[in-house]
């Protein structure tokens, strides 16, 4: 059971129950559909960053300024990293889909230790870049960006964190799964939206 | 809060022990006291760390320190400490989920609004009172603002502080108050209004009510803060605001941070609420507008607030952290702010204007007993303007300096919006064309609405013309024209609103003398505060500057002395408001007839609302449709009748000997409004009192008179009261037994529902004759003798003779 959909119908029915007995959806659930809007809103906010680093890009010859270098090849091995934990995520997914109480935990596990081995990584690589946000226009737009997608890692390494720990009290069933739906609804969203970022600020 | 209010609310996971304890530990605004400081302690202590550790110097500088600890950590401790995380944070810790014991549902004393509830009526209250110190705030600041202008020269302020006053004035009236009390009503009516129980995620909902006074007190106490409050307009442009402005900027970037995140969370919780918690039967073209309206509104806020969120985040982090997001020394693009602020900022006067279209849409098919004209327009226009609102925005910055090009453009979409906004108003003014207007107080807020937005809206179109706008840019003409949409529109229709559902939210009528008192002094000194304006800013007098020249002192003299006048018809309505909740008449579950669902429960309605899920069969809009039904409701507990007189030979038989009696007598019913006391009606009830034992229900349907236009409802209902009363003192004198009552519906449902609950032997109606009879018009006659089958006689009353007796 989760968090908020808890009382969705105000007397404390489950998520196995339907929204309200007497609401005939296609909807998986309220809080599936929720999480699904917040995305949206995600999706302007992220939307807001590259605007205005588009705004700095278009307006600025040579982009990145000379002198500035970024660690394509590093990130992008950081790049894989990030992605294969939505395979790991979806493998924990299918598995208590079946009842496999195994491949859940070692799913969540991994795609937790990934996500942090991601952050770690970036953290790492902050440090040596030899340049801060203050720079100039490009490390601004560049700091703001990942900043911004690092935090969205750590909620969603939190969630996972969460997940894993309510996996190994022995939580979540084949029918009762909501909370890890939307842990990795979002965590595959942090992974799109890191493709698009790696794309637009390291490639291009 | 004292330990018996902190049992009877003891949660299943509530530290044990003893007062101190408990109060100590358990959610709410003592342990709010101290998770505060201890969360904002803890921020500081990282920022320190962090600093020290990366050898940045010096390390305790002022402005990270602020933000993190006062302006995130603090509030977070806030939320914590009151309770806000609590379910989630046993999640979180892997603990089996509680089972919702509802302790956090419903108010019983006033103690339960200064704690984390999550009963959608209570949030609903919470917001609107929070909104309506902010208001109150805000207004005492244009008060200041408007007697530093009455006068050239500088009176009381320096330019600096003056600047601060009219930006939190700006920044209060528009995130602390109108966002949230649309929010506020919407959260009250719209679960109701649905069938629903509650809100889709009711701890989301406590959640986002709480962020808000996190954010008006951030916005205020910047005032406290070295240099002064924020002074850069509520558009807060950079760099103006991101490099050149004290500390208390950063105060305005994170207020509207925590108060847009309110937003956020509960547009998503209307959404989902909409979409998946309708009763059955109640499809999208069924919906209220109201609840289109507040639809429409949260794809606005969903879509386009985290733009205002980001264009914060930029501004503070060039402030803070010297990026060089707009910093043109660093490279920066100074214009990138407005373009990202007015994508949001333009969507969000539509935010502000919706939730008040869809009162409005309540308020006057309510007060003019009509269908709303052109539902399905009036739904699909609120879509054209959610998606023409998102294509507007470069025409606030058409002197900015921007490309050239997109001037025209944005002139064109501009004017286009004024098109689904023209239907919406033709709409109303053909829902009130030939209905019966009740003139209460929302409804004459309503008929201010339409008028004061109808000029702010044509001002609009003006502005949005180029030439126009580049010649009166900045100047006062804009301010009249932002009043005129904002005061004239918005915060008419909030009055209306919370006019129109006081009865429901808190069980009590105001004071309707009052309330058109308020009106009045509103209506007329807001008139005479904002109109003069238009001329100032055409003649050239800039906003936003303490001083100006003389020629113009008359003028503002005159503005300022009008301007008090309507900040102090505020206090008539607070004084009505706080008196009427205290001490008001108790207010009967349906007072304005209206037929959406939250008026067919008690006032204050149940805890969960409803006691099953309503029937939804027809449009929530059907006034003076015969028969019409918007939903049928279940009540488990029946309400008590309305006051039935007992028959005079009854009054003195026991229960059982009563129902025997009464059971013996013949059961006629007698139906009849206007011409309830004929003589030919008396008669004919009198010859079957000849023949047999009978009994009479006489029921008078209390539908509006037909020859006037206008109806001061109380003098109707008096009037059929006296009506009433003559005739059963006619019958009881003739020794019949005779009970009636006044029915505040349409006859022939009326008829329907006697015939179900206590089958009459015949019917008989009497009405005027056919020409001047409404009944008649409609055949009520002839679809009662099909529908019930019984024996209907119709009494036509004798005009020449009646008349003469009256």
């Amino acid at each position: 059971m989760t968090a908020t959909a808890a009382t969705i119908d105000g007397h404390g029915g489950g998520e196995t129950a339907p929204v309200s007995a007497y609401h005939d959806s296609l909807l998986r659930s309220p809080l599936f559909l929720g999480m699904v809007m917040f995305l949206g809103s995600e999706i302007m906010l992220f939307g807001s960053f590259f605007t205005i680093f588009f705004y700095l890009r278009f307006t600025h010859h040579p982009w990145p300024p000379t002198g500035i270098d970024v660690p394509k090849k590093p990130t992008g091995v950081n790049t894989a990293i990030l992605i294969s934990s939505s395979f790991t995520m979806h493998w924990a997914l299918v598995s208590i889909k079946r009842n496999r109480r195994f491949g859940l935990i070692c799913g969540l596990g991994l795609t937790l230790l990934l996500g942090l081995t991601f952050l770690a990584l970036q953290i790492h690589e902050y440090l040596h870049l030899g340049f801060t946000p203050s720079n100039d226009a490009f490390t601004s737009g560049f700091f703001s960006l990942t900043g911004l997608h690092g935090f969205h890692v750590f909620v969603g390494a939190s969630l996972l964190a969460m997940a894993l720990l309510r996996s190994l009290r022995g939580h979540y069933s084949a029918g009762q799964h909501i909370g890890l739906e939307v842990t990795g609804l979002y965590w595959h969203f942090v992974d799109v939206v890191w493709i698009v970022l790696y794309t637009v600020v390291y490639l291009l | 809060m004292t330990t018996t209010t902190a049992t009877s609310h003891d949660l299943q996971h509530a530290p044990s022990g003893g007062g101190w304890r408990r109060l100590l530990l358990h959610g709410g605004l003592v342990r709010a006291l101290w998770m505060t400081p201890l969360f904002g302690a803890i921020g500081f202590g990282i920022v320190v760390l962090i600093r020290w550790g990366a050898g940045w110097h010096p390390i305790l500088l002022t402005e990270p320190l602020v933000l993190v600890a006062a302006l995130v950590a603090a509030p977070l401790g806030f939320l914590a400490g009151i309770g806000a995380f609590d379910y989630w944070a046993y999640y979180a810790l892997g603990y089996p989920t509680r089972a919702e014991d509802h302790s956090g549902h419903g108010a019983q004393s006033w103690r339960d609004y200064f704690r984390v509830n999550t009963d959608h009526k209570v949030i609903g209250i919470q917001y609107l009172v929070t909104t309506m110190f902010f208001f109150v705030a805000g207004g005492l600041l244009a008060m200041l603002v408007r007697a530093e202008l009455a006068k050239p020269g500088l009176q009381y302020f320096d330019e600096q502080t003056y600047n601060g006053l009219f930006s939190v004035h700006a920044a209060l009236m528009i995130f602390l108050f109108i966002i949230p009390a649309f929010a506020g009503l919407a959260n009250y009516v719209v679960p109701l209004m649905l069938g629903a129980a509650d809100m889709a995620f009711p701890r989301l909902n406590a959640l986002s009510f709480w962020l808000l006074p996190i954010a008006g007190i951030m916005m205020l106490s910047s005032f406290f803060m070295p240099g002064g409050a924020f002074a850069c307009g509520w558009t807060g442009y950079a760099t103006l605001c991101s490099q050149h402005q004290p500390i208390g900027a950063i105060f305005f970037n994170q207020g509207v941070q925590w108060a847009g995140a309110s937003s956020i969370m509960t547009a998503l919780n209307f959404l989902v609420t909409i979409i998946t918690m309708r009763a059955p039967g109640l499809t999208f073209w069924r919906l209220p507008l109201l609840v289109w309206a507040n639809f429409t509104t949260s794809l606005l806020v969903v879509i386009a607030t985290p733009f205002i969120a980001g264009s914060q985040f930029f501004s503070m982090f060039d402030h803070v952290m010297h990026t060089a997001f707009f910093d043109p020394v660093g490279g920066g693009y100074p214009l990138g702010y407005q373009h990202i602020f007015w994508f949001y900022s333009h969507p969000a006067v539509y935010i502000m204007m919706l939730p008040g279209f869809g009162i409005m849409s309540e308020v006057i098919a309510v007060f003019s007993r009509k269908p709303i004209f052109g539902y399905r327009l009036m739904a699909l226009s609120l879509m054209a303007i959610v998606v023409l609102g998102f294509s507007v925005w470069a025409h606030h910055m058409f002197v900015s300096g921007m490309s050239s090009w997109l001037r025209v453009p944005m002139m064109i979409t501009t004017l286009l919006i004024a098109i689904p906004t023209g239907i919406k108003i033709f709409s109303w003014l053909a829902t009130m064309w030939e209905g019966k207007l009740h003139l209460r107080t929302p409804m004459l807020f309503a008929l201010g609405f339409l008028s004061m937005f109808v000029i702010g809206g044509l001002s609009g179109v003006m502005l949005g013309a180029v030439p126009i706008d580049i010649h009166v840019t900045d100047t006062y003409f804009v301010v009249a024209h932002i009043h005129y949409v904002l005061f004239g529109g918005s915060v008419f229709t909030i009055y209306a609103g919370v006019y129109h559902w006081f009865p429901k939210m808190t069980g009590k009528m105001y004071d309707e003398g009052l309330g058109k008192l308020h009106f009045w002094l509103t209506f007329v000194f807001f008139n005479a505060t904002f109109m003069p304006m238009h001329w100032l800013g055409m003649e050239g007098m800039m906003r936003r500057i303490a001083d100006y020249p003389s020629k113009w002192a008359d003028l503002n003299f005159i503005i300022s002395i009008c301007a008090f006048v309507l900040g102090a018809s505020t206090l008539v309505f607070i004084y009505n408001m706080a008196h009427s909740w205290w001490k008001g008449a108790p207010a009967p579950a349906n007072p304005w007839r209206a037929l959406t669902l939250e008026w067919q429960v008690t006032s204050p309605p149940p805890i969960f609302n409803f006691d099953e899920p309503p029937q939804v069969v027809g449009s929530p809009y059907a006034y003076g449709v015969p028969g019409a039904r918007h939903a049928i409701v279940t009540v488990h507990v029946p309400p008590q009748p309305e006051e039935i007189p007992v028959p005079v030979a009854l009054a003195q038989a026991t229960p059982t000997q009563r129902e025997a009696i009464m059971s013996a007598l013949k059961h006629i019913l007698v139906v009849a409004n206007q011409t309830v006391a004929g003589e030919r009606l008396i008669a004919a009830v009198r010859t079957r009192a000849a023949a047999d034992p009978i009994r009479v229900t006489v029921i008078c349907p209390q539908n509006d008179p037909s020859d006037t236009w206008v109806i001061d409802e109380a003098a109707v209902e008096a009037a059929t009261r006296a009506r009433l009363d003559a005739t059963l003192a006619a019958l009881r004198g003739a020794g019949i037994e005779a009970s009636g009552y006044i029915v505040d519906r349409d006859p022939y449902t009326a008829v329907l529902d006697v015939v179900e609950s206590d089958p009459p032997a015949e019917i008989i109606i009497s009405t005027l004759p056919r020409t001047r009879s409404g009944w008649m018009r409609r055949d009520l006659v002839e679809r009662l003798r099909d529908r019930t089958s019984l024996p209907v006689e119709h009494v036509v009353v004798d005009e020449p003779s009646e008349s003469t007796r009256a």
